[in-house]
């Protein structure tokens, strides 16, 4: 008999935005809010990543975590890495290389966006990471992948913190995030989409979710929901931390030798009849 | 006219990009909820077949040539009609496209079709 096995998936969540406006600050970091306000041009480095501003709207991001904009675009085919080699050299004298691409009808137009959207979105969800050193600011650099999309800075900050909420909704342990990924034996072992079977594939004690992310040409957090996942349905563990725990019966515990209610209340009957 | 399309991340429930109005109002939650069913869809073995089960170790991730699962998705209600349609594997197979329109005035079988065509667009072959 097969069993039917309903999605476990907790559901997307919606931030309140209402709520969020009404808390003095909301946001993920004071400078860059700051900085948008002020409508500020230049470069944020933050502990796990680079954020691009240019009149205060985030235009680029970069994070040692995530995939860049090539990565994504070569690993699918859409470019070859000649042509992105090329373009990036190219791009030196200044003129953005998004521009270039599409000039050159290397890429389309849309294409590019999407790509360029989904790599920002996804470095500065590790840019905006609580870091343990303060972010510094450098005015006036321009960023070499020109005006592309500009995303504002509280869209950005939103839906990092969205993101935040998914992954903890999934699975609230974060350390598989960062760390060398193991296979893990559960007993009864779900069956996996396509997608979520190539990640498990390239899990081998060493690499981390990054790692295979880069490797598959994915967004990072979009391998972060696959390995969180892959991590609540017991097939994958962050190394270093101890295989979770056989789940025992509990004990169980022996009453301490009460006599039967009934009997004594009958003894006390009977002594007090006999007392008769 | 009534209606509007978006272009949405299903992982994440990312809108990358709207026009038009959004239906219920508020387009961070029509993305979210229109992921949701997207994520649904393209996950269940009966909507979305695991042709390659024998091909998953092979090159990197799916193959280019590999559509995404699911092509398109049409909801129809009292007052309008949701096409969402599938963008190919340039993306990862993680992006579609979402159209509503009024059911007076929209032609489902049209927008279904010009939805198609874009999402080609989109993803150059």
């Amino acid at each position: 008999m097969t069993t039917v096995r309903t999605t476990d998936h907790p559901r997307l969540p919606v931030r309140d935005k209402a709520a969020a406006a009404s808390r003095a600050w909301s946001g993920v970091s004071p400078m860059l809010t700051r900085l948008a306000a002020e409508h500020a041009t230049g470069v944020l480095l933050r502990e796990h990543g680079t954020l691009h501003l240019h009149d205060g709207l985030v235009v680029h991001a970069e994070s040692p975590s995530a995939p860049g904009l090539g990565t994504l675009l070569t690993a699918r085919g859409t470019l070859s890495s000649e042509e992105w080699q090329r373009a990036l050299a190219d791009a030196e004298d200044g003129h953005g290389i998004g521009c270039r691409l599409v000039e050159g009808g290397l890429v389309a137009p849309g294409a590019l966006e999407v790509c360029h959207l989904t790599a920002l979105y996804d470095a500065a969800y590790f840019a905006l990471a609580p870091s343990s050193t303060p972010g510094r600011f450098r005015y006036g650099t321009a960023h070499r992948f020109g005006p592309l999309h500009a995303v504002p800075v509280a869209a950005l900050e939103r839906e990092t913190l969205r993101r935040r909420d998914l992954l903890r909704r999934i699975w609230p342990e974060a350390r598989a995030d960062t760390a060398p990924l193991a296979r893990a034996h559960p007993v009864a072992a779900p069956a996996l989409t396509r997608r979520r079977r190539a990640v498990l594939d390239r899990v081998d004690g060493a690499r981390t979710a990054p790692d295979i992310a880069r490797e598959l040409g994915r967004p990072a957090f979009h391998t972060l929901v696959d390995v969180r996942r892959l991590t609540a349905a017991g097939l994958v563990r962050a190394r270093g931390e101890p295989p979770p725990p056989v789940v025992r019966e509990p004990p169980v515990v022996l009453a301490p030798p009460v006599p039967d209610p009934h009997i004594t209340l009958l003894r006390r009957l009977r002594d007090a009849l006999e007392a008769l | 006219m009534p209606g509007g399309a978006a272009l949405i991340d299903w992982t994440s429930g990312l809108a990358l990009g709207t026009v038009g109005d959004s239906p219920g109002g508020d387009q961070e939650t029509a993305a979210v909820e229109a992921a949701e069913i997207a994520r649904l869809a393209a996950e269940q073995h009966a909507f979305a077949p695991d042709d390659d089960a024998g091909a998953g170790a092979a090159g990197a991730g799916a193959p280019a040539d590999a559509g995404p699962p699911v092509e398109d998705l049409i909801i129809s209600n009292r007052d309008s009609y949701h096409v969402l349609r599938f963008v190919g594997a340039s993306f990862d197979g993680s992006v579609f496209l979402h159209l509503w329109l009024a059911r007076a005035e929209g032609n489902l079988a049209l927008a279904r079709i010009r939805l198609g065509e874009m999402a080609e667009r989109l993803v150059p072959a």
